[in-house]
């Protein structure tokens, strides 16, 4: 079971250190108590075989503690982006019937106001600012048992939970954006974490000398690859909560002596426009890893002229296949610009034309994956499912094509999601939110080019008849019903919106970056 | 308006839509209370550098320099004042018969 890789790596181990944050240091043996400790709080205090625990929090030695406690509890750990809004946390709990919620101080507050709509929940327990500190004060509605984590880490008593759980029962639920707006919760088991990590592990050659940093966050599958991979792997956890200096994070893996870095698009932007990164040396640093799109040409030389000694690997995936489906090998990132490579270890891949005909070298199609990997479905929503998982095969919705030597290029998808930064958000989640304005009679968002976040958000308005445009009214509204990063970063207002003679808005031409409200046609 | 309060309006406007409610205190660090990110820090360098005529070098990214009102004000100052000795010294070069 996903649980058992740290009594396992405890046993054989239990003085290396598991996770770094800050001064903490979290040795194997440490993890191992602290799991065992939340995993029998919570047999203990009524949870089943199959309930659902959020996990509302930025990473930390206790998210990771508390991850793998549930587990070995037997529940559903299911992540909530700690940038959501009191509307998104709500809506994720009433989705999956979240019981007991675990959330960090910071966050405290947002979690009470959402409970209030929330009777599945009948516990929280918070996270302290420090262990040992104080608990948040904040108003929880009187049905819902408060408890901090200081308090059930504090006690003595270490009575193990049955390990109630097998391989295809599910592990955890990590919500994605859907095409339709509607929240998409994946369905991911013990089997599909543990045969990801063992292909991943077997590809970056992972060990226990080995030290990743992690800025990407825990909630999203490119940051959950990295806790199970190196926890299995016996290596070790650096957290920093953020990119936003990067020559603090550059200061810690010298310090710390990494041998991995994890980013998306956007990070490797950052980190090669506007940082100081060139002045640095990682001596140990062993390799980098990409996900989340290709790498430009321009990136990949300079990236490569920046880190000569690391290896750097580009990858694919999707959160319904765990994590990861294909990789680069290094030695070819320069040969093959912008291929995201092969299958991993146990995975196949096939693009496939319309009619589920197999494409030939060169032609798009639509990538199709199968392996261990490939998530049960969506969580309470089989026709969504069925649209994606048919024979136990995964259709991505991604297009792509393979060159003669088998390698996949990624030529677009078959939605109009938007990828930002780290993030895929749904347009239509937007548009609704937007169009909850008494003001507004039409509205299309759309993905534009951005330098470092790959595609920013713009909003184009047609406002009802009377009513002034007012961009920032329009951001403040969706403040209150969006995480942070969903907020347009653009609204423009316009007469009218560009369609088709079916009626069907042409978004294409709201993505030009010079547009105006004036301009659109 | 002073630096501080031009700096706070320039935050108010971007980063939280106009919404002033008396949160943005002087010392209130941007990253821990989650003000600004990864890329909005890129977007306030622009506008420090643009606004006051300095220009910020990529090991001048750091917290101490940018995370929070007091600390971004001090940055730009000492920048300003080290931007002004400069030209000074250039102008004594310029003059000195050696």
């Amino acid at each position: 079971m996903l649980h058992d890789i740290v009594t396992q790596r405890a046993r054989t181990q239990p003085d290396s250190t598991a996770v770094i944050q800050g001064r903490r240091r979290v040795t194997y043996a440490d993890l191992e108590r602290n799991v065992s400790k939340i995993a029998s709080f919570l047999a203990r205090n009524g949870m089943q075989k199959g309930d659902r625990v959020g996990l509302f929090t930025k990473n930390s030695p206790e998210y990771v503690a508390a991850y793998i406690g549930i587990q070995r509890a037997g529940g559903i750990s299911v992540d909530i982006n700690f940038q959501d809004s009191v509307h998104e946390v709500k809506t994720i709990i009433n989705h999956c019937g979240i019981s007991i919620l675990i959330v960090e101080h910071s966050y405290a507050a947002i979690a009470a106001e959402a409970v209030k709509d929330t009777p599945s929940v009948t516990m929280i327990i918070e996270i302290e600012r420090q262990p040992g500190g104080s608990p948040s004060k904040a108003k929880v509605s009187p049905r819902v048992r408060y408890i901090t984590l200081g308090d059930i880490l504090g006690q003595g008593e270490e009575r193990r939970a049955p390990a109630a759980a097998t391989g295809t029962d599910i592990a955890s639920i990590v919500y994605t954006s859907g095409t339709t707006g509607r929240p998409k919760g994946v369905m991911l088991s013990h089997d599909n974490y543990l045969a990801n990590a063992k292909s991943i592990i077997e590809y970056l050659h992972l060990s226990e000398r080995d030290k990743v940093m992690v800025v990407l966050p825990f909630c999203y599958s490119y940051g959950k690859s990295l806790l199970t991979t190196h926890l299995m792997a016996g290596g070790t956890l650096v957290l920093e909560n953020s990119f936003m200096y990067p020559n603090t994070v550059f200061d810690k893996m010298v310090e710390e002596g990494v041998t991995g870095f994890a980013g998306v698009p956007s990070t490797f932007a950052i980190l090669l426009n506007r940082s100081n990164i060139r002045n640095y040396r990682f001596p140990e640093l062993r390799y980098v890893t990409q996900a989340g799109g290709a790498m430009s040409p321009q990136h990949a030389r300079e990236l490569c002229a920046v880190l000569p000694e690391t290896k750097i690997y580009i990858m694919y995936g999707q959160t319904e296949a765990t994590a990861r489906l294909t990789y680069l090998e290094p030695e070819e990132l320069l040969k093959r610009a912008g291929s995201i490579g092969k299958p991993i270890p146990g995975v196949e891949i096939d693009v496939v034309c319309e009619g589920g005909v197999q494409a030939n070298d060169g032609q798009e199609g639509e990538i199709v994956a199968s392996g261990k990997n490939i998530m049960a479905g969506y969580w309470n929503d089989p026709e969504q499912t069925n649209k994606v998982l048919k024979n136990g095969r995964l259709y991505t919705g991604d297009l792509g094509r393979k060159d003669g030597d088998g390698y996949l290029y990624i030529a677009g998808r078959r939605s109009d999601m938007i990828k930002s930064g780290a993030h895929r958000i749904s347009p239509k989640e937007i548009e609704e939110v937007i169009l909850e304005m008494n003001e507004v009679h039409e509205v299309s968002v759309v993905g534009i080019p951005d330098e470092i976040l790959g595609e920013a958000i713009r909003a184009v308005i047609v406002l009802k008849e009377g009513c002034q445009p007012d961009e920032k009214k329009v951001q403040r509204h969706c403040q209150t019903k969006l995480a942070s990063f969903k907020i347009p970063k653009e609204v423009l207002f316009t007469q009218e919106l560009p369609k088709t003679s079916s009626g069907k808005i042409r978004k294409f031409l709201l993505k030009d970056r010079s547009l105006t409200g004036e301009t659109v046609r | 308006m002073d630096l501080k309060a031009e700096i706070r309006k320039y935050i108010i406007d971007n980063f939280l839509y106009g919404q002033d409610d008396n949160t943005l205190g002087d010392e209130v660090s941007f990253l821990e209370n989650g003000i600004i990110d990864s890329t909005g820090v890129l977007e306030l360098v622009s506008f420090v550098q643009e606004t006051y005529g300095i220009r910020v070098q990529d090991d001048e990214l750091i917290p101490n320099n940018f995370d929070s009102l007091s600390k971004l004000e001090a940055f730009i100052l000492k920048k300003q004042e080290s931007k002004g000795q400069e030209r000074v010294d250039t102008a004594a070069t310029a003059v000195s018969p050696n």
